[in-house]
């Protein structure tokens, strides 16, 4: 090979770069305008909706909240209370225990004057079996309360077992660990029945971060920025991520992903598909894709709806290694989703989700992080041959990141505009100093999540959930 | 000085793609240092407004508890205060404090007192807003529009708001239908006769409940609603026969069993289960066979509470159904008229999941 040959490869590599960077920074601003008259809309469509009608009525469909549970017994009679506490009246409340080593149910027994009771199961998804039963309050005041006590299977499977033993129409799956405000439950259901001229198969909510907020008897007081920037800056990423990301996802109607902590399903839909994937770590994105396909593949109009309400607040990690055990999860299942669904991808078959929100996902949130490594290899190699021509260097450097400041703050703006929840004095500062920080004291540590998570999917078979330790949301 | 020259000789000296960017990142600076700006501002905007806001409203209360329960020889009281309602109101923030404000009593309190709030409203000049709101352009102020002249029971607008039945926005849809049902309870149903549009599930629910409010529970005729082409208009009807006992269309849903749509045959035969309508098993049992499983699963479900002896032949058929649901339900009927059949069955249930349901069902 010779020198020109070289060097025409090393353009083209450079214009490839230049082209995905290009396009990541297009497809942000094409999102956030969308984002922006979907929030709008939202906004207008809800500002006047009376959802107390709704919450009485006894012709409302029936909702089961279904709550896998793994060794918290630290947080799990007060996490049911709070489950317990939802404004409205027709649903009941489906806590999995999962094999848990800890002494989750015998607390929730003794909490909850448990029986075990006769339960007919109709299993239409393949679960791991009961290991002490069934159990129902004695107490009329818990009668929307179910506890099952199961083999240890993994969240996918505590989630299938209790779309088995649901009889409602719709469930709502969610972390046992995640704090839902009493009105989410109405706010979910309303787009599977305000949509007259196709089928809702499932909605998803905004999650938000609870570290530092005030919470009392599964009630959320208080709304606080906390103390610590790895804490605040997964605030930001959040905020840009379900306000302008999936909010306009949402009005294209190409959301690929609704948080395993918080999304409602129609269950005749999710037992036609097989319920949830218990081989994969990301089931909450495989199950969302693999309805889609179904639907698409039924050629009957549908849709998965998003709420950015604040409905579920949840606890975030508080130190880089948890947070990089969970992205390092997040990532796999990311890969497992799209390789296991990849005849998706660009099948004009599949309309916009094949020809769109799969390649976008493919290009931008899986290979992203792959891409930008060999980038930054690449630039080392460079200097190391003392080949870098740091005025454009330097010059592209600031850019990015001035574009990425200014993607967060219209973030924070989307925020103060649409729910305001940050209200105190001295917490918009905060949010602008770390905005400034971010990208140095969280992106480094997600692009390493993000690497380890490829190298597990493709080198440590055998790794799965990963360690995710809890405070508890009221024990602070 | 000699600085900043030198800094625009050089940057003249750049590439221009390297121009670009820094021209670029020189806006990108200016925007974020504007925006940073305007957060501030906002945030303080935000905040003071609600401060306000919380100021106006508590002296808005106070005001309207003085109207409520000013004698009726305080009249100059009242005059003074509609004096100072109508002043405030021309200002479109306070007119949304004091409409907020009289919304929420509306709501809360009944009889002579929600008269008197009625009254406000219209010698206020706020029923003026409302009826500008309903010629908006705009489908959201319109919405809000009709929304306001139901909460104050503004009913001369009917001719006016009913032009807006099959608006094509479905919020101001529902708005409408809210406005029919909670001014003219079961008689605002009329507009039933001829809807074209699709009523969603959400505002039936919220129909109903509202109905569910009035002391007259004298419905209407419902049968023209249940032959309606709309199908959203039959579901609805069919939820009404339910609610409201309307024993006397049941020749009517037995013709829906033969409706083209399904979730209406299914929703008819829950009708027909509820009022335990023997003229419907015949039929369903003879097209049993053809029937969707959630129509199969409904039948099963009516005939827990009509089935009878000779009704032993059909359930036996069925008690290896394929379905899970038809399957238990069949056992659990088997059970009821014939136990010695039932447990002969339950010594040969070879099966794991027959004989889960006989285990259940001999328990229960």
């Amino acid at each position: 090979m010779d020198s020109s040959t070289v060097k025409i490869i090393l353009l083209t590599i450079h214009y490839l770069f230049f082209i995905y960077a290009f396009t990541v920074i297009a497809s942000y601003i094409f999102l956030a305008v969308i984002s922006a008259i979907e929030s709008i809309q939202y906004i207008k469509k809800n500002s006047f909706v009376n959802y107390n009608e709704i919450l009485a009525s006894t012709v409302s469909p029936s909702i089961s909240i279904i709550a896998p549970a793994y060794n918290e017994s630290l947080n799990i009679i007060e996490n049911v209370r709070s489950l317990l506490s939802s404004h409205y009246v027709n649903y009941d409340v489906i806590i999995v225990n999962d094999g848990s080593k800890d002494n989750s149910l015998e607390l929730l027994i003794e909490a909850y004057d448990l029986v075990e009771v006769n339960y007919l199961i109709n299993e239409q998804l393949k679960t791991k079996p009961l290991r002490e039963g069934i159990f129902k309050s004695t107490n009329p005041a818990f009668e929307k309360l179910i506890v099952v006590d199961k083999e240890n299977g993994g969240k996918a499977d505590a989630l299938n077992f209790g779309i088995n033993i649901s009889k409602s129409k719709y469930v709502a799956c969610i972390d046992v660990d995640c704090l839902l405000l009493e009105d989410s439950l109405q706010k979910m259901i309303k787009p599977f029945l305000e949509v007259t001229d196709e089928k809702v198969i499932a909605s998803g909510g905004v999650i938000r971060i609870a570290n530092s907020c005030i919470i009392k008897e599964g009630k959320l007081l208080d709304v606080n920025v906390p103390k610590k920037l790895i804490e605040v800056a997964q605030i930001l990423e959040y905020l840009r991520s379900f306000l302008l990301g999936r909010m306009a996802w949402s009005r294209l109607n190409g959301l690929l992903v609704i948080s395993g902590a918080f999304g409602m399903f129609d269950k005749k839909i999710a037992i036609e598909v097989g319920g949830y994937d218990t081989n994969t770590v990301g089931e909450d994105m495989e199950i969302i894709v693999r309805m889609r396909g179904y639907m698409e593949e039924k050629k009957v109009k549908y849709k998965v709806a998003y709420i950015p309400d604040p409905l579920c607040w949840t606890e975030a990690p508080d130190n880089y290694k948890i947070l990089i055990s969970q992205r390092n999860r997040w990532t796999r299942g990311t890969i497992e989703t799209l390789r296991k669904h990849r005849k998706i991808g660009f099948n004009p078959k599949y309309n916009l989700f094949g020809m769109l929100s799969y390649p976008y996902w493919f290009f931008f949130e899986r290979l992203a992080p792959i891409i930008e490594v060999v980038g930054i290899l690449y630039f080392l190699i460079l200097i190391a041959l003392k080949n870098v021509r740091w005025e454009y260097a330097l010059a592209f450097f600031i850019l990015a990141y001035l574009f990425s400041v200014m993607f967060t703050i219209i973030a924070i703006f989307s925020e103060e505009l649409t729910f305001h929840q940050y209200k105190k004095k001295g917490t918009g500062f905060k949010l602008l100093l770390v905005t400034l920080l971010e990208p140095f004291i969280l992106h480094p540590f997600i692009l390493y999540a993000a690497l380890r998570g490829n190298f597990d999917y493709y080198f440590n078979k055998k790794k799965k959930w990963g360690e995710m330790t809890r405070k508890g949301l009221s024990k602070k | 000085m000699n600085e900043f020259e030198y800094l625009i000789d050089n940057f003249k000296q750049l590439p221009v793609l390297i121009k670009i960017v820094w021209i670029l990142s020189g806006i990108l600076g200016v925007i974020i240092i504007n925006l940073v700006i305007y957060l501030k501002y906002l945030r303080g905007y935000l905040r003071n407004k609600e401060k306000i806001f919380a100021k106006f409203q508590s002296e808005y209360e106070g005001e309207l508890i003085n109207y409520l329960y000013a004698s009726e020889e305080e009249d100059a009281t009242k005059l003074k205060i509609v004096k100072k309602m109508k002043t405030c109101i021309k200002d479109k923030f306070k007119r949304k404090i004091f409409l907020t404000v009289l919304s929420k009593l509306k709501n809360d309190i009944s009889g002579e007192m929600a008269d008197s709030i009625q009254h406000l409203y219209v010698e206020s000049g706020l029923i003026d807003y409302s009826l500008a709101k309903l010629k908006s352009s705009k489908w959201d102020v319109k919405a809000v529009g009709i929304k306001e002249l139901a909460l104050f029971e503004i009913t001369n607008v009917y001719s006016e708001i009913s032009k807006y039945k099959d608006y094509p926005k479905q919020e101001v849809r529902n708005e409408v239908q809210l406005y029919f049902v909670n001014l003219f309870q079961f008689k605002g149903l009329d507009f039933l006769n001829d809807l074209i549009t699709p009523i969603s599930e959400w505002n039936q629910i919220q129909l109903l409940e509202i109905l569910q409010k009035f002391d007259d529970q004298q419905i209407t005729d419902i049968s023209p609603w249940l032959k309606s082409e709309n199908k959203s208009v039959v579901m609805f009807a069919l939820k009404l026969a339910k609610i409201y006992n309307q024993f006397q269309v049941i020749n009517i849903l037995l013709e829906l069993l033969a409706h083209e749509n399904k979730d209406i045959r299914v929703e008819a035969i829950k009708v027909l289960s509820y009022f335990q309508a023997n003229e419907a098993k015949q039929i369903l049992k003879n097209n049993f066979i053809n029937s969707s499983i959630d129509e199969q699963i409904a039948f099963f479900n009516m005939l827990e509470g009509i089935v009878e002896t000779s009704d032993e032949d059909f359930i036996l058929e069925n008690v290896s159904h394929e379905n899970f649901e038809i399957k238990t339900l069949a056992l659990k009927l088997l059970k009821f008229i014939n136990t010695d059949r039932f447990n002969s069955l339950s010594l040969v249930a070879s099966d794991v999941e027959s004989k889960a349901i006989f285990n259940y069902l001999e328990d229960n």
